[in-house]
């Protein structure tokens, strides 16, 4: 409020607002007009009396002990009417003397008063739109910081994966609007291994982007000199501890694949325990130590783990367990844990999680943290069986975008070998089998993408869709006859199924909770 | 719904016999189009209505209902229906369905033409 009564009285006096005047206009000289910089204490009384006055206030004859009342005096000031907008004193209009030096009349009251009425709603809200100028520029600042960090975080993830015979590494990392400090690594050394980092940082913002940074480099520096996990979580935690930030820390989970038997030997600092899937569990790979960062000359417990053909090892951050439902309850390491145990392709899995994780947090979640995962599966030695991907995408469900799958599945079997008439069989299959995931499985939402995989096998060709229409029963289609639609016993529509049918050599179709997929299946 | 990506014409070949071209996509944004055209045929006094279909670059299950309510109405109308120009794919798409035993299939124009009494 009081700047606002300064910043009244800084524009009454129009410094470098107003245009020259010409020579000899006397009207508004200099003394009669100019800034009086004064603030007003809330418990000095002369507030007090211009909140009561309603009216115009000749401060001649007040008897008030009151800094600013002296002040005013001081400056020749003879009448105050007070600017009062919703109760609230929000500036004053002061005068000095007439010209005439003759009392101000009753008429004058009257008009200063007039004045004051209309001025004062026009005065707050050029105030509240000052306010709300300063209110965007510190959102804006803020924004600014959070690009910033947000840069920095981006800048310090790896730009590639790692390619290893017989493995695949996959990374999902979906940042929440406020940056967090999640972070992955990969190191590769001369000797093949491969050390896996998955951190989190304390805090938000920049400053977890700066101690991001460090962290990365000094677990870089520290694996390179340590070959035993445990070591170098011991020994970056002795590094990072004397220039770490009051009450942050970090923490890691560092992992040491030998990708040429499937060992794996890792340790933990405080971070949520990685997941292991096997043909026959999931079982947590637990391994004791304070998070880094916090104490000095800390140990680290480090255990081995053995990752078979088929294997399947998920590492994450506590965004994904500690993500809310709308009821408030959270993900939790159990419902991951249930999550991984079904029978999922190894390759379906991450996808099928984060489904699971939106299905689980509703369409209005507002998400509270990064989710991060990295994911390393020990391939099948049975390629056959999941055979070559060709491809895949998502389309945004949209009717039309049938004809942008058919051209693309187009383009990825064209090496197949298929003469022009199985290609135009398979674009319609295709063509049909989209529109249905998009129309009966995702209801037209274009949020709900369908999901197209294109695999070759040695013998045959399976092009998989996938919407969200899992969790429901699908009705039994009606087998569409003409004379039936004719007669008007059918609906003229109702034909899609039975083109995919008559297009395909096998159809099979399967659901889960959230999704219903779809098989198309042709010999080659 | 979408914008037709069809453009369809209607010819007078003589009296009573009108050509339908069709040139684009039939699905279901074609409903439009195909009933305007149909109905411009209609009041023109057509008794044979032939589609072109040498234009037609894609059709989909949904295009396969529009023609069924098209035969529908034409059958009411005693209007004959009669197809030509269908590539390959379709024209086994028609077989499929048995639309051909409803709309007679020509490899032509001309042929169709011939063929209306």
């Amino acid at each position: 409020m009081f700047a606002g009564l300064r910043k009244w009285w800084r524009s009454l006096s129009g410094q470098g607002e107003e245009p020259p005047r010409p020579p000899g206009d006397a009207r508004l000289s200099a003394p009669e007009k100019h800034m009086i910089d004064l603030d007003m204490e809330p418990d000095d009384p002369f507030m007090a009396h211009l909140l009561e006055a309603q009216g115009v206030v000749e401060i001649g004859g007040l008897n008030l002990k009151s800094a600013a009342l002296e002040k005013l005096r001081a400056e020749g000031v003879k009448v105050v009417v007070p600017l009062i907008s919703q109760g609230e004193l929000i500036g004053t209009l002061n005068l000095g003397s007439r010209r005439s030096e003759q009392e101000y009349s009753s008429d004058d009251h009257r008009l200063l008063a007039s004045l004051a009425t209309q001025a004062a709603p026009a005065l707050r809200v050029a105030q509240l739109a000052r306010q709300q100028q300063a209110e965007a520029r510190e959102r804006e600042r803020i924004e600014q910081e959070l690009r910033v960090a947000r840069v920095i975080q981006e800048t310090l993830l790896p730009k590639e994966l790692p390619v290893l015979a017989g493995w695949k590494l996959q990374t999902h990392w979906r940042p929440a609007r406020e940056v967090s400090g999640d972070f992955y690594d990969f190191i590769s050394f001369p000797d093949g291994k491969l050390g896996l980092v998955i951190a989190d940082v304390t805090d938000k913002g920049v400053p977890a982007a700066m101690v991001m940074a460090t962290t990365r480099s000094i677990l870089r520096t520290a694996a390179e000199q340590h070959q035993a996990p445990g070591e170098v979580l011991s020994r970056a935690n002795s590094l990072l501890c004397p220039s770490m930030p009051l009450n942050m820390f970090v923490t890691v989970t560092y992992a040491l694949l030998d990708p040429a038997n499937g060992s794996l030997r890792y340790a933990n600092a405080g971070h949520p325990a990685m997941l292991l899937r096997t043909a026959g569990e999931v079982v947590e790979l637990r391994a004791r130590g304070m998070p880094l960062g916090l104490f000095e000359e800390m140990e680290y417990e480090e255990k081995h783990a053995a990752l078979a053909p088929g294997d399947f090892l998920l590492m994450y951050s506590d965004g994904l367990i500690e993500a809310h439902g709308p009821d408030g309850s959270m993900f939790g390491t159990e419902r991951l844990k249930q999550k991984l145990g079904e029978p999922v392709q190894n390759e379906r899995l991450v996808q099928s999680l984060l489904d699971d994780l939106s299905g689980f947090t509703g369409d209005g979640w507002e998400q509270e943290d990064d989710v991060t995962l990295v994911t390393l599966e020990h391939e099948d030695d049975g390629q056959d069986q999941a055979g070559e991907i060709l491809g895949e995408f998502s389309l945004p469900s949209r009717p039309g975008n049938e004809r942008e799958a058919m051209r693309l599945v187009e383009g990825m079997i064209a090496g197949l070998g298929f003469g022009l008439e199985r290609v135009e069989k398979i674009k319609t299959a295709v063509a049909e089998a989209t529109m249905n995931a998009m129309e009966h499985g995702n209801q037209y939402r274009e949020g709900l993408p369908a999901h197209i995989r294109v695999r070759a096998r040695p013998h045959e060709l399976v092009i998989e869709i996938v919407d969200f229409g899992g969790g429901k029963e699908i009705p039994e289609a009606e087998h569409p006859d003409l004379e039936a639609k004719l007669a008007g016993l059918q609906s003229p529509r109702g034909w899609g199924l039975f083109l995919i049918r008559s297009m395909v050599d096998d159809l099979r179709t399967y659901s889960d909770s959230v999704h219903h997929t779809i098989e198309l299946v042709f010999k080659r | 719904m979408p914008v037709p990506k069809v453009v369809i014409k209607v010819r007078k070949a003589r009296d009573g016999v009108h050509i339908i071209d069709i040139m684009g996509e039939i699905n279901a944004a074609a409903e439009a189009p195909l009933t305007d055209a149909w109905n411009e045929a209609t009041a023109e006094g057509a008794k044979a209505l032939l589609l072109n279909f040498s234009g037609l670059e894609y059709m989909n299950s949904s295009g396969i209902g529009l023609l069924v309510t098209m035969l529908i109405r034409a059958r009411r109308q005693n209007q004959q229906l009669l197809a030509f120009g269908l590539s390959d794919h379709y024209r086994q798409i028609f077989e499929l369905t048995r639309l051909n035993e409803a709309i007679t299939l020509y490899k032509s124009e001309a042929d169709a033409l011939q063929s209306v009494g």
